[in-house]
């Protein structure tokens, strides 16, 4: 019995990848994120949802350390990730980015051809041995993109000539080829037309099989599609966390309610 | 009435035009200027143009023609000179006109009256002394043909003046009349206005391109001299320079490109590479503090005079280069015999042109967006890995344009080769050897007294010519790179 139990605990714990106690971002002297604790699954899509300037897009880029970039931010708290602390000096920003990829909310690819853009990541942290490995790596993350059909007769052609949402595909294939563990989405879909929206969200939907997805999102029709969890943020505190069909049908804090409801935004 | 005057009275008349026709424009509408299809002021703006325009055309082409007509009709009074000798006669003519001024003038300065003019004798009094007490020097003497064509040359201006300001002023009242006439409230006189301020723009354009084009012919015709006195292919392919003004010169180009392409790539190996790590530290590394102090001083050095680059080459540069590289210097090399060198002012000349390419740079690489760098930190990117695969590739058109303007200023610099280079034309290999260029050759051939009949001056324009293509093939050229990079990053 004990032992079954602790099998099930230490399940549980490796379930777990992001870990997020009394988490502070100060923007200046702007206090943005207040005291949020959060624990994101493993192999889960979790949804950040909440009205503009609440703090979600802060908080998604404390996950991995996209904060440092400006100069005002500081971070306050402990986040984990796998048990490990990733403000801790000892760690590489750089290092917890290629394990932590991230995908923004304007397609920016880079100024190279489609290969070289997915090429760029396995290139940087030597993920492919020799060429025939970083076609492999190339083609494997643009069908995974589900964009392989599209462009797989002009990958010389630059990245920055396919349309919107051809350009945020590549994009999630450039995060995905560098292979990370985790991977953060800052309003992907915001550009996009509802086509292109409706690729994306399924190909985050089949994402969940080998990442942690954690994806900000302006749209609760969208977080009630593609995500499991979901966290409503509020004038920068955590409101409520849970299960997504929980929050959207059954929300404990008013707030929450309201928001939902379309009465707060 | 003087020129100035017939100006101002245009400006009055142009702005009681604009006065009455916004009060035209109000009153058609009946006092309600939203039934206007423009706003009054447009109706003003058009009726002063009205009044500006044909009456500033009708000026410019009078004061243009007035002369030429004047020369033409006492022309015929000149009867010591051929008809078809028109080198001289114009000599003569140009003559007419200065006495002719020169009385105007005199009488001005009340030096003389009107009458005491007309009973002027060329033979006996001294009209030279009188010109030259107010400041009009005469060359030659005064004939007495001279001075009849003087008089009549006078005479015929004072009229032409005269109908010239009544025609002028009279064209500007007729044409604001004019506009005024058609206003009416479904007058597209806001359209007008806008076309008429294209038009002005076009103008603005054109003069530019224009001045470009005289440039260029200004410099052909006398290229085209030179070409009939010395052999294209002796200029083109010719190994030596040897300019004696009293001929038989070796007037061969190639040592002098040699020299100016031997400099100029000196002085870019020194400041495309210094300039564009400084652009990268500035934009990417430096903080803001930093950056503050560092930029400006930076474009502090662009702002010196190249002439005291010049002396820093000369006093600074020169010698030092020769305590390490000359006889008996440190090194124990004999590379260098004097201080001028191409070393020397390709370096200085460098360090001239390290402001042009890190500023310039540093503006292209800040405008490359955020976005390009967030994604790259995204994927795990270092910050060098980001500014090396992501940030100077997006910016490279912009970085190619400033190195060739760079180089543009390098080919066409002269102050530095003079005083940093010698001036002795050879091929020669060595970087401490003294070389001279294109410039500072031109420069030498037009100083000092010079026979424009001669080749040995002559050659200046040839070589401005070769210069001014070299530049323009060399920009063609940037902007073709830029061109094709910028179809493959944007």
């Amino acid at each position: 019995m004990n032992d079954m139990r602790l099998i099930d605990r230490a399940v549980d714990m490796k379930d777990i990848k992001f870990s997020a106690r009394n988490v502070q971002v100060y923007y200046g002297t702007t206090h943005a994120i207040k005291d949020v604790n959060v624990d994101i699954a493993d192999k889960t899509v979790t949804a950040f949802i909440g009205p503009s300037g609440c703090g979600k897009s802060t908080f998604l880029r404390s996950l991995n350390r996209m904060n440092d970039t400006i100069d005002i931010c500081r971070v306050e708290g402990d986040i984990l990730l796998d048990g490990e602390d990733i403000y801790d000096k000892r760690v590489d920003p750089v290092q917890l980015r290629a394990k932590v990829g991230m995908v923004f909310q304007k397609p920016n690819p880079f100024p190279k051809s489609i290969y070289d853009n997915i090429a760029y990541g396995p290139r940087i942290h030597g993920l492919a041995k020799n060429k025939t490995d970083l076609d492999e790596i190339v083609e494997s993350s643009l069908k995974r993109a589900a964009l392989w059909n599209e462009v797989k007769d002009r990958l010389d052609a630059p990245g920055t000539g396919l349309s919107g949402g051809q350009q945020q595909r590549l994009c999630i294939a450039r995060a995905v080829a560098t292979q990370p563990e985790v991977l953060l989405m800052d309003e992907p879909c915001s550009a996009l037309d509802p086509i292109a929206t409706a690729q994306v969200e399924e190909l985050i939907d089949e994402l969940r099989s080998n990442f942690s997805v954690v994806i900000v999102t302006h749209s609760m029709q969208q977080a009630a599609r593609v995500s499991q969890k979901t966290a409503f943020f509020h004038l920068g505190n955590l409101v409520e966390y849970g299960e997504t069909g929980q929050i959207f049908t059954n929300p404990v804090d008013p707030r929450t309610e309201s928001y939902i409801s379309g009465r707060i935004g | 009435m003087p020129f100035l005057w017939i100006l101002i009275a245009l400006i009055i008349i142009a702005s009681v035009a604009f006065v009455l026709g916004r009060q035209r424009a109000v009153q058609s509408a009946g006092g309600d200027s939203r039934k206007l299809h423009s706003l009054p002021g447009f109706y003003g703006w058009n009726t002063a143009i009205g009044a500006m325009v044909p009456s500033i055309a009708i000026l410019a082409g009078w004061m243009i023609a007035q002369p030429i007509i004047v020369n033409m009709s006492i022309a015929p009074m000149i009867t010591s000179v051929e008809a078809s000798d028109s080198a001289t006669l114009g000599l003569v003519l140009s003559n007419v006109t200065n006495v002719s001024e020169g009385l105007d003038a005199a009488i001005a300065a009340g030096a003389i009256t009107d009458n005491e003019v007309a009973a002027l004798n060329a033979e006996t009094d001294n009209i030279k002394g009188l010109l030259s007490q107010v400041g009009k020097v005469v060359g030659s003497d005064i004939t007495p043909e001279i001075l009849d064509a003087a008089r009549a040359s006078r005479n015929m201006n004072a009229t032409g003046t005269l109908f010239k300001t009544i025609v002028v002023l009279a064209a500007a009242i007729a044409g604001g009349a004019f506009a005024l006439t058609k206003i009416r409230p479904d007058l597209w006189a806001r359209n007008q206005v806008e076309s008429f301020v294209r038009y002005v723009l076009i103008t603005a354009a054109s003069i530019a391109i224009l001045t470009t084009i005289g440039i260029v012919l200004s410099l052909i015709f006398n290229t085209v001299k030179f070409f009939g006195m010395y052999s294209a292919t002796d200029f083109f392919f010719g190994l030596n320079w040897l300019p004696r003004f009293q001929g038989e010169s070796d007037l061969g180009i190639l040592p002098l490109m040699w020299g100016t392409v031997y400099i100029s790539i000196i002085a870019l190996l020194v400041a495309v590479p210094i300039g564009l790590f400084a652009a990268i530290y500035l934009s990417e590394y430096a903080s803001k503090g930093v950056r503050a102090v560092a930029k400006p001083a930076l474009e502090v050095l662009a702002g010196i005079p190249t002439i005291v680059y010049g002396l820093f080459a000369l006093l600074t540069v020169g010698p030092l280069l020769k305590s390490a590289f000359g006889d008996g210097g440190v090194l124990g090399v004999q590379w260098m015999g004097s201080a001028d060198a191409a070393m020397t002012a390709g370096l200085v000349m460098g360090i001239m042109l390290i402001p042009f390419v890190s500023s310039l740079s540093d503006d292209i690489i800040n405008a490359v967006p955020q976005a390009m760098r967030d994604g790259s930190y995204g994927l795990g990117a270092t910050k060098s890995e980001t500014i090396k695969q992501v940030v100077l590739p997006a910016a490279l058109p912009g970085i190619v344009g400033a190195v060739l303007l760079a180089a543009s200023r390098a080919i066409g610099e002269t102050m530095i080769v003079v005083l940093g280079a010698g001036a002795a034309a050879q091929l020669s290999l060595n970087p401490f050897d003294a070389m001279t260029t294109v410039t500072t050759r031109i420069v030498a051939q037009l100083t000092g007294d010079t026979d424009f009949a001669s080749a040995t001056a002559l050659v200046a324009f040839a070589l401005g010519m070769t210069l001014f293509v070299v530049t323009l093939g060399l920009n063609i050229l940037a902007l073709y790179i830029v061109r094709k990079y910028r179809e493959q990053y944007e």
